[in-house]
Order: C-alpha cells, then structure tokens, then sequence
C-alpha cells in the first residue's frame, strides 16, 4: 500500500488571520472570498482555532455515500477526486464526512473539496506561521518501504531508542551491497554485530576497534575497488570513537578521500558504557565522569563541532542531521551515499538518548525537534561544490531553556550555566553561518 | 635510493630494499605504509615500485601504524594478500590492531625492522621491539643475511596462507646491520615465486562480502552458554595454527630450497654441532660474526659449535632441545632484555625448551648488541671462552656485553 503527502495543521501556531482560504479561493474560484475556499479556519470559541477540511481518508465516508460514483479515492496520489460530470448534486457526501472537508459552494452550485493543489498547496504556501504543513514523507515510504530491513527483528535498543530506527532506515536506504563497520557502542550494544556466533544484521558486519572505523572500513572498500565490485562501506559509529579515541584514522582516512559513507549518531558520550562524557558532550551536561557535585556541576567544556572540522576535511560530503527531520535526513543520507561513491561522505545525526539524557522513551522525537528549534542543533549540509547550506534555518529560535528543562542531564544548571549555554548556541550558528557564508 | 633493481638475476641491495624487492615478487595487492626509522627505506622501496607499475598494488599512505594495520585487516577481510613494515615505536603504536591481527586468523605478512624501545630515546637496531610482542599470537621470524630477508618475505605468505595455519607472520631483520647493509643477493625468478605461492587465499574463512554476507567477530564469551565453549575453541584453534606453523615453515623452506636451490635452515640452524662440546646460541644477523668467532675457535681446537633460532614463534622447543642435548654447557646471545628474569628472552625460552633434560646443562645469558651496538667477532670469542669454563648448571648472572665494566 502506498503512502501519500498530507497537510498537516498546527492549532498551535494558527492565529486565524484566514490568510490560508484567501489564497484558496484565488487558487480555486474567480474570487478571494474566504467563503469560497475548500478550508475552513474556524474559532473554537476558546482562544484558538480548528480545521475543516478534506483529509484524504483512506476509507473515506464520502465516496461510498455517493449514489453517482462521482467520488473516487486515486491510489496513486491519495487524493480524493471529485467528477463533476457524474456529480448529480445531492450532497449525500457532504453527509457523511466528519471534517467538513466537502461542502456546497453555493456560488458554484456544487460540492467542492480540496485535491491539494497538485502537490503545491496555495494554503500552505500562504501561512506565515507554519500553521499548515505541507508533509511529503510519504516518498520516504513509499520509496524505501518495499525495501528490505537489512537488520534482524528485536535488536536490544533502550526503550524509546531513535538509533534503532536510524540504522534501520539507513541500512535499509543503503541496501545489501554493503559492508558495515559497527565499532564498539550502541549499535552493536543492541546486537547488531551479534553474540556467539550469531548476528543481527543481514549484511556483513564487523566490530573495528573504536579506533579504527574508518581505516579498517578503507582498506575492505579498497579492495573491492580495486576488484571492480561496487560495494557500499557503511559505518554506523558513535561520537565518541569519532570524536575522541577513533578521530585519527576518521581524519585520515577523509583526508585520503576514502570513499566511505561515515555515518555518526552523536547521542552526546559514551552511552553504551554508562554514559561517560565524550568530547561531543555540551557544556553543562552530568554524565557518569562529569557528575553533579559539591565542586563541579556538570561538564566543563563545549562540545567539540565533529562536523564542522569534516568540513575542514574538505570531504566530498558533511551534513548534520536529526531524528526528528527524517525527510531532510533522507534527502542528505541519499546525497552522502551518492558522495561516498567519489570520497569521503560524512552525515552526523543527532539522536537523544533517553536513557544516558534522563528523559521519558515517549519524547526522543519531541526532544530532538526541540533542540533543532532551539538552535542548539543545527541542520546543513556541505559539498566541497556548493559550499555549506542551512537546511532548516530557525531565525527566530525558542527559548534553549524549554530544551534543557526537557532534559534530566541539564536538571542542576545554574542561570550563569544556562546563560553560558545560550551565548554558545549564538557562537555556534555564528560559526555554521560564517562557513555558510565562505566562497566554495 | 638506488635505480630500479632488474627485474631477475643478481644485484646488490640491503635488506629494506630485499624485502620490498620480495613484496613486489609475491604480487602483494595493498601495501599501507608509515615512515619510521629505520624501516623508511622499505616502504619508500614500495611507493617507489608502485608509481613505476612494477609493483600493482593499492598503496594507503596511512596517518599511523594504527591504521596502516587496520587497513590491511579491512583489505585482507576483503581477500588482499598485504603487507606492511614497521619499527620500535611504530609497532608500539600499531599494538591495539596488531594483537587482534592473529585472532582473526589474517595471513598478512609484516616486517620488523627491529629497533631498541623507548626509552631511552633510540633510533638504532635491537630486538626489544619484535621481543616485546612475543606473547601476541604472531609468528615471527629472524633473518641473518640480506639474502635471507628477501626469501623469507616470500616464504612467509606460503606459511601464513596455509589453511591450517592461517596467522600473520612477522619478518625481523636488524635495524642497521640488515636494513642498510648491503650484500649481493640473487633474486627469483617471477614464475618461480607465483607457483610457490599460488594466488591469495586469504579470507575463504572470514570474510567482509555481500556475496558472502557474515558477522566478523562478534562478541565471544560470558558466563555461561555456548560462549565460552566457542571462546575456547578460538583460542586453541589458534595454538593449533602455531603449533602447525612449525611444520608450514619447514615445508615451505623445503620447497623454496628445491625451486632456488637456496636452503636456509627453517627452524634452526645447527652450526659445527655435530661434535660440539659446548655451543652458543643466537639470533639474526649477529650470527654472521659468531659463526666467524666458532670458525676461530676450532682453528685453536676448541670444539665449539652454534644455534642459531630463525623461528622464534611459535618457539620450534623440540628443535632446540635436541639440537643442544648431549652437548654440554651453552650461551645465549640476546639482542634484547628480558625484564622479568634480568636475561635475555632468548634464553629463557633455551632453558624452558630443555626443562626435564638431565644432567642440566651449564648456561649463561648475554646481552649485548642494544641500541645500535655492534657485536663483533671478538666479542662472540669472549663468549666462547666463558662458556667454555661453565661447570655448574646452577644460575648465573647475565653477561651484559658492550658494558664498561
């Protein structure tokens, strides 16, 4: 079954200026009369607002309710299609459905509903407050669902973990002709690699060292190479054995131009040993060896920007990325696996972790969004070409303290601490945007 | 550096140039090299036959012996024949890969240009370096001669890649004395060396494939279940590689001997033993000198003989035993400090080769040839005679030579 785009609403950020049904009715009519468009805002009388308008449903009410077969759902698009030349208007469709997604244009003298501009909504378009959104990661489904999970069922990831679905979709992305190199961490924590004879994986997979993913990953890649076989050298590493204690073979072999996709999920320290501070680790931050105490409170250094010194590297490819941006992470995991054929491709995923950061498993995707909106991460991407790109800009970022209060590792934080934290994340989109503004 | 050697026939060259020589011969596919003293010569040998397509291999300029290492477990997992030089330092660095190389059974073959370890700072030969391994799972092997060097690269591949024996092999040859001396060597034939050693076989039992889809290591062990069992049985299949070892580098010393007419001793070489009243015993290119001091010796009528150990590991003990049993008192002249015993760790393996021999033999450790030094003919005849007045098999202080005592 295929998935489709949708549009989603935002109660949250509608102030009800109905800007949206202007730019529908002149979409769709001869008019800009809000009475005319095919989406209703409308004041729930409490303060904020409430959508009507045509969902798409997958097992509509309104097609089966029609006696003409004027409505129809098109597997293709998703969308649910009107035919005005078999609509004998008698609006039984407007009966059944519970949005009132398709309603009688009395000016038109017809039903009306919305067919989502062709994949250009004007509504969307319009909004000024990202209240409607336009979301198309049915590609990725779409695309990627017939694929096979090259990881086996019931890999042993921490409840809530988003590292389990990143290696899956990634694998899965990247495909079987891969050789993947899982150094020590969580990936093979979960059993990835396997126990005893036994793997977790489909493909081949081995432990490097935590020094030397990428050296090791270089001279299989090599070989094949050399051989003529096109083979995928994947690494799914943690920002530690990136960072710290593995970033000499990292640095050389991007400097070789090894080509390799380098995929780190920074889930900021040492997670699978007991979540031990890392270089990746923020300001500010407990972890089991920069603990909470009379004399120090939490780490006392910025985290080292992994991805800004690949880009450093010059690779053919350094991107950063989050859970909770799976379309930009498709785009930029397909971008970086097209690079790894011609050199060195770098993605650097920020994944929470909702055992080593003290928070519930039902809010890693909410976390991830809100360190992105905060600014505390940064998406963009890079080619030696293009130079370096914001993805996902935040020009008017929330407020960092939603992000650590979310957050039992930042619980203790002073205000001089968090003011630290806040004065970092201004130098630090400084910095991005300074590369940013850099001559390719 | 000289011109490009001919491609068969004679020249002369020194023992850094000879093993490169021999990598281009065994049509070695990645070589991954990092510059160290004294072994720079060699890998610059390699870059050189490289760029002049004499050599058709993947050359890896690596950022460190870390990773020179490392990328050659990847290439060999990905069925490359490879190798790789190093000394001192570098091997130090190269430890974490370097003791993980044997227990994934990969047949690369690297040289140790041995040198004396830090600290004090040195840059010169000694064999502190290859000895401070020991215990690593490789197999090591010790050249005397430039000659020697070159042979035993090749001959290396065909023991590594032997299926019951599977295990990355070491060839040392001494810092200064081998890596910049030079001699007249001969050098094989290009068919000869491709049907001795037949084409890479490296990875049919570990493999980084998607043909061939496999978990590379995971992890082995725990408390209880089938984990320990599988551990142990990795480990022992490991002890059986070495032990099978032995009889691959007899076997391939044989028939190198057969297809260049170059017979060099395999395991060890019994010198002037036959009637030997009492012997020394040695290791690498010091040899050349105390053969030369057991030649004088028997000039004067003393029945002198010598060992020399090629194989160090795994340790060839019976060889040893026999070679030495029935022939009285004996030294051992080791290029290297055991700290633990305040002796050589040559001669600790000697003495734990011939525990249970009665009557003990009358021994003494030597030490002498660190960091650079030299052992001279002179020297090994001041061996001589010592050993030729040991009476009591009971311990004995080392002998430390070149000291100022």
């Amino acid at each position: 079954m295929a998935a489709y785009n949708t549009i989603a609403f935002h109660a949250d950020r509608c102030d009800g200026c109905g800007d949206c049904m202007t730019a529908c009715a002149r979409a769709k009519t001869a008019s800009d009369s809000p009475r005319r468009a095919r989406l209703q805002v409308l004041a729930d009388g409490a303060g904020s607002f409430g959508l009507a308008m045509c969902r798409q449903c997958a097992d509509p009410e309104c097609v089966p309710n029609c006696p003409a077969a004027a409505l129809r759902k098109n597997t293709e698009t998703g969308i649910i299609e009107w035919d005005q030349a078999k609509c004998v208007n008698c609006l039984l469709c407007t009966v059944g459905c519970s949005y009132a997604g398709i309603v009688l244009d009395e000016v038109a003298g017809h039903v009306v509903k919305c067919d989502q501009c062709g994949g250009d909504p004007a509504c969307v378009r319009t909004c000024g407050n990202g209240a409607l959104e336009y979301l198309s990661t049915a590609r990725i489904y779409n695309e990627v669902g017939a694929l096979e999970d090259l990881f086996v069922p019931g890999l042993a990831g921490c409840q809530g973990c988003n590292t389990e679905l990143l290696m899956r979709h990634t694998l899965r992305r990247v495909g079987p002709d891969t050789v993947l190199a899982a150094p020590p961490g969580c990936v093979p924590g979960m059993g990835a690699v396997g126990y005893n004879g036994m793997t977790g994986t489909k493909v081949p997979v081995f432990h490097p060292l935590l020094t030397n993913t990428a050296a090791m990953l270089a001279g299989v890649k090599r070989v094949y190479k050399r051989k003529g076989r096109e083979v995928t050298a994947l690494a799914l590493a943690g920002d530690g054995g990136a960072a710290d204690v593995g970033f000499q073979s990292l640095s050389g072999a991007a400097e070789r131009g090894e080509e390799m996709l380098f995929l780190v999920i920074d889930n900021e320290g040492y997670m699978n040993t007991g979540m031990q501070r890392s270089s990746c680790t923020p300001y500010g931050a407990w972890t089991t060896t920069t603990p909470v105490g009379r004399e120090s409170l939490g780490k006392s250094q910025d985290a080292k920007n992994l991805p800004l010194l690949m880009v450093g590297h010059r690779c053919a490819y350094v991107a950063t990325a989050s859970t909770a941006f799976m379309t930009d992470f498709y785009a930029k995991l397909d971008n970086a696996l097209q690079a790894s054929k011609r050199g060195f491709a770098y993605l650097h995923v920020y994944s929470p972790c909702t055992t080593g950061w003290r928070f519930p498993p039902r809010k890693n995707i909410e976390v991830a969004r809100k360190a992105v909106e905060s600014n505390f991460v940064v998406l963009w991407e890079y080619t030696p070409e293009a130079g370096l790109k914001l993805t996902h800009p935040v020009d008017d970022p929330a407020p960092v303290k939603e992000y650590l209060e979310a957050l039992g590792k930042y619980r203790h934080l002073t205000s001089e601490q968090i003011a630290h934290i806040e004065h970092h994340i201004v130098a630090n989109v400084a910095a991005v945007k300074q590369q940013a503004s850099a001559q390719p | 550096m000289s011109a490009a050697a001919p491609e068969r026939g004679f020249l002369v060259c020194d023992g850094n140039e000879a093993a490169a020589l021999a990598v281009a011969l065994a049509r070695v596919d990645m070589v991954a090299v990092y510059p160290i003293t004294p072994q720079s010569s060699l890998v610059e040998y390699l870059a050189k036959f490289v760029a002049d397509g004499r050599l058709q291999a993947e050359l890896v300029d690596a950022e460190g012996e870390h990773s020179v290492l490392s990328v050659l477990q990847g290439a060999a997992l990905a069925g490359a024949r490879t190798f790789t030089a190093t000394s001192g330092p570098g091997l130090a660095f190269m430890f974490e890969p370097y003791l993980r190389t044997p227990g994934m059974r990969l047949p690369i073959v690297m040289s140790i240009v041995t040198r004396d370890t830090l600290t004090p700072q040195s840059v010169w030969g000694g064999h502190q370096d290859a000895m401070s391994v020991r215990e690593t799972g490789w197999v090591q092997m010790y050249c005397e001669t430039v000659q020697e060097v070159l042979d035993t690269v090749i001959m290396a591949y065909r023991v590594a890649e032997r299926h019951d024996v599977m295990l990355p092999v070491n060839v040392c040859h001494d810092g200064n004395y081998l890596s910049y001396g030079t001699a007249r060597v001969e050098l094989p034939d290009q068919d000869v060396v491709d049907t001795f050693l037949g084409a890479p076989d490296v990875n049919w039992h570990a493999a980084l494939d998607p043909e061939r889809p496999m978990a590379v290591d995971p992890l082995t062990g725990g408390a209880g279940g089938a984990g320990p069992a599988l551990f142990v049985r990795y480990r022992r299949g490991q002890c059986a590689g070495m032990r099978h070892a032995l009889d691959a580098i007899r076997e391939a010393h044989e028939e190198w001997g057969r297809l260049t007419g170059r017979y060099h001793a395999p395991l060890i070489e019994r010198y002037r033993m036959d009637d030997a009243e009492y012997s020394i015993v040695t290791l690498g290119s010091m040899t050349g000198a105390a053969k030369d001091a057991v030649d004088g010796a028997r000039e004067r009528g003393r029945r002198v003989g010598l060992v020399k150990v090629k194989t160090f590991r795994p340790f060839p003990a019976v060889a040893v035993a026999e070679a030495l049993r029935g022939h009285g008192a004996f030294g051992v002249v080791d290029r290297s400090v055991d700290f633990a015993w305040s002796c050589g760790p040559l001669y600790r393996e000697v003495l734990t080769a011939l525990h249970g021999i009665t009557p003990a033999a009358p021994s003494q450790s030597f030490i002498g040839g660190l960091s650079g030094a030299d052992l001279t003919v002179e020297q090994f005849e001041s061996v001589i005679e010592t050993v030729r007045h040991l009476r009591d098999p009971g311990p004995r202080d080392t002998v430390w030579l070149n000291a100022q005592e």
